[in-house]
């Protein structure tokens, strides 16, 4: 379905975003896409839709070689690709449900069949009767619940999420993957770029690592029967942050501090 | 149509300056119409109205009136000449006083008017109004035209007065066209500029747009529409405008061109000139849209 080919991806600056880059993503697989800051999780994403141009290499899906298609194309593949943004892109001035409303109105959908379809997808993701509420009047976490919504409104194939629990706490972060796997278990393909420890441990099928814009692994998730308890493996290691000062004391001048303060 | 009122809504006085520029454009497109379709009803009354009219002796004869009709209808420039007898001479007085008993009445120096006191006449009509000077040095030579007592014919034509008229008409209605033109250009830029401000303003929503798949008229939908309503309104106001401003003038013209033009102008002559502006309004506004969004798609690729 997806097949990256030797995919470089290089900026006029000469910084290297991807280097040499191959895998394939059959119909239907969860991947999850790890690295850190800068390592290219977002460029592949990126290059997915067609948002940028491979330096070098060949992006297929679905057979349409993505270098080769016409410009006017590009949007029917976009309709193909759901993304979820870190940044959630919900316009701020639109109401969720007028956020979904759009991306239905570009998928075709009539207006009779656009409220339908707004009511059940807002109950799929589990913020059902918000869709008279603006993004502001929403939690972080609803407010990615509602830009997942947006993502999968017009039934893409492919559902690629950029770091959709980079702004939100475990516990809702661990909702919204189990929200991607249920979408996944619907059928639809999905990609999760991520450095989140928390949901590298939960998922039992595939993890691809990318290190300085190189895969450095492409391995099958995690055993049956060991969701939820992430693996000691060195992908998970390099994505731990390093602790950048000594830790303090338990009840040492920290807590000094702050009693001087509150006085 | 909900977004181009929410984008009106959100900047109004962007929209009040769109609405307004197009209006004072229209406005102006309307009264020149209007000028234009008057000027054409006066020189058309003057052109088939007689041009000349040679005033004859009593005692001319059918004989020389057949004869000087007959030269003047040779003459080149000629378009027609008609004998008006005493009896025609007094319906034609009749009908500019609309049977008015207390008129017909008049006791003038020559007693009451009757078909007696009225000449008879012979009245040409040129096409050419360059060949006035011919015809009436031919009418000065003829016998049964009447003279003053002091020996001028008594010949009467506008001289030049069609061919001044048309020259003034011609210049206003240029200088109409050129001030026209002129508003139409900054009409387009203002709205433009206009419609390009709002795109620009909408740049990261519109980035995202993209991202989800819309195509480039779905994008620029609304913005063509935001432009068409300020093109209707604007028409329907500058519309607005030069109707008042024509009832208002009514008083002032009906006296002068009552004998050309029917006051008040009929209404079918407001409803194509409505018309006509929406249209104009339409088209002008399509154009500033289409050339704010064509730069949008060309930067946006």
């Amino acid at each position: 379905m997806i097949d990256f080919s030797h995919i470089t991806k290089s900026y006029p600056n000469g910084d290297i975003v991807l280097d040499d880059v191959n895998f394939s993503v059959s119909p239907g697989e969860f991947v999850i896409i790890t690295g850190k800051s800068g390592a290219g999780k977002t460029t592949l994403g990126r290059l997915l839709i067609r948002d940028l141009l491979p330096t070098k290499g060949k992006i297929v899906i679905d057979g349409e070689d993505l270098n080769q298609i016409k410009p006017k194309y590009i949007p029917i593949i976009r309709r193909k690709v759901g993304f979820v943004f870190q940044d959630y892109k919900i316009i701020p001035d639109k109401t969720i449900g007028e956020n979904i409303t759009i991306a239905l109105e570009i998928g075709g959908y009539n207006r009779k069949k656009i409220q339908e379809k707004i009511t059940e997808l807002l109950k799929m993701v589990g913020i059902p009767g918000k869709e008279y509420l603006f993004p502001g009047q929403l939690s972080g976490g609803e407010v990615q619940r509602a830009a997942i919504a947006r993502a999968i409104a017009c039934e893409p194939a492919i559902l690629f999420a950029d770091e959709p629990t980079g702004n939100l706490d475990k516990d809702t972060s661990i909702e919204i993957f189990n929200l991607l796997k249920k979408i996944n278990d619907d059928g639809t393909t999905v990609i999760l770029a991520t450095h989140d420890v928390t949901l590298i441990g939960l998922n039992p099928d595939r993890n691809i690592h990318l290190e300085k814009g190189k895969i450095v692994s492409d391995v099958d998730g995690l055993p049956a029967g060991k969701e939820g308890k992430p693996p000691s493996t060195p992908v998970i290691a390099s994505l731990v942050p390093e602790p950048k000062q000594p830790a303090r004391p338990a009840g040492g001048s920290h807590t000094t501090n702050r009693k001087i303060k509150s006085k | 149509m909900n977004t181009a009122l929410k984008n009106i809504r959100r900047s109004p006085f962007q929209a009040l300056s769109a609405v307004f520029i197009i209006s004072l454009t229209l406005f102006v497109v309307g009264i020149f119409s209007l000028v234009t379709f008057a000027s054409h009803i006066i020189l058309l009354n003057f052109e088939t109205k007689p041009q000349i009219i040679a005033y004859l002796k009593d005692d001319h004869t059918t004989d020389q009136v057949a004869g000087l009709i007959s030269n003047m209808t040779t003459t080149q420039g000629v378009k027609n000449a008609i004998y008006i007898s005493k009896q025609d001479a007094l319906e034609i007085y009749k009908k500019s006083v609309g049977n008015d008993p207390v008129l017909l009445g008049t006791v003038t120096d020559w007693g009451i008017v009757t078909a007696d006191i009225l000449p008879a006449s012979i009245e040409i009509t040129a096409s050419d109004p360059s060949a006035f000077n011919t015809i009436v040095s031919i009418l000065e030579k003829s016998d049964i035209v009447s003279a003053t007592p002091q020996g001028k014919k008594e010949i009467d034509f506008p001289q030049d007065v069609i061919s001044e008229l048309t020259k003034w008409t011609n210049a206003i209605r240029g200088a109409g066209l050129i001030l026209i033109i002129a508003l139409t250009v900054v009409c387009i830029l203002t709205v433009m500029i206009i419609i390009s401000m709002k795109i620009s303003g909408r740049r990261t929503e519109i980035s995202t747009l993209k991202l989800l798949g819309a195509q480039n008229i779905y994008i620029i939908k609304p913005y063509i529409t935001e432009s068409l309503i300020y093109g209707l309104s604007g028409a329907f106001f500058g519309w607005t405008f030069s109707y008042i401003a024509l009832l208002y003038s009514t008083p002032f013209l009906a006296p002068r061109l009552g004998g050309v033009i029917s006051f008040p102008i009929p209404f079918w002559v407001n409803l194509f000139l409505l018309i006509g502006l929406l249209a104009f309004g339409l088209i002008l506004s399509l154009i500033s849209s289409l050339f704010a969004a064509a730069r949008f798609v060309k930067r946006s690729r």
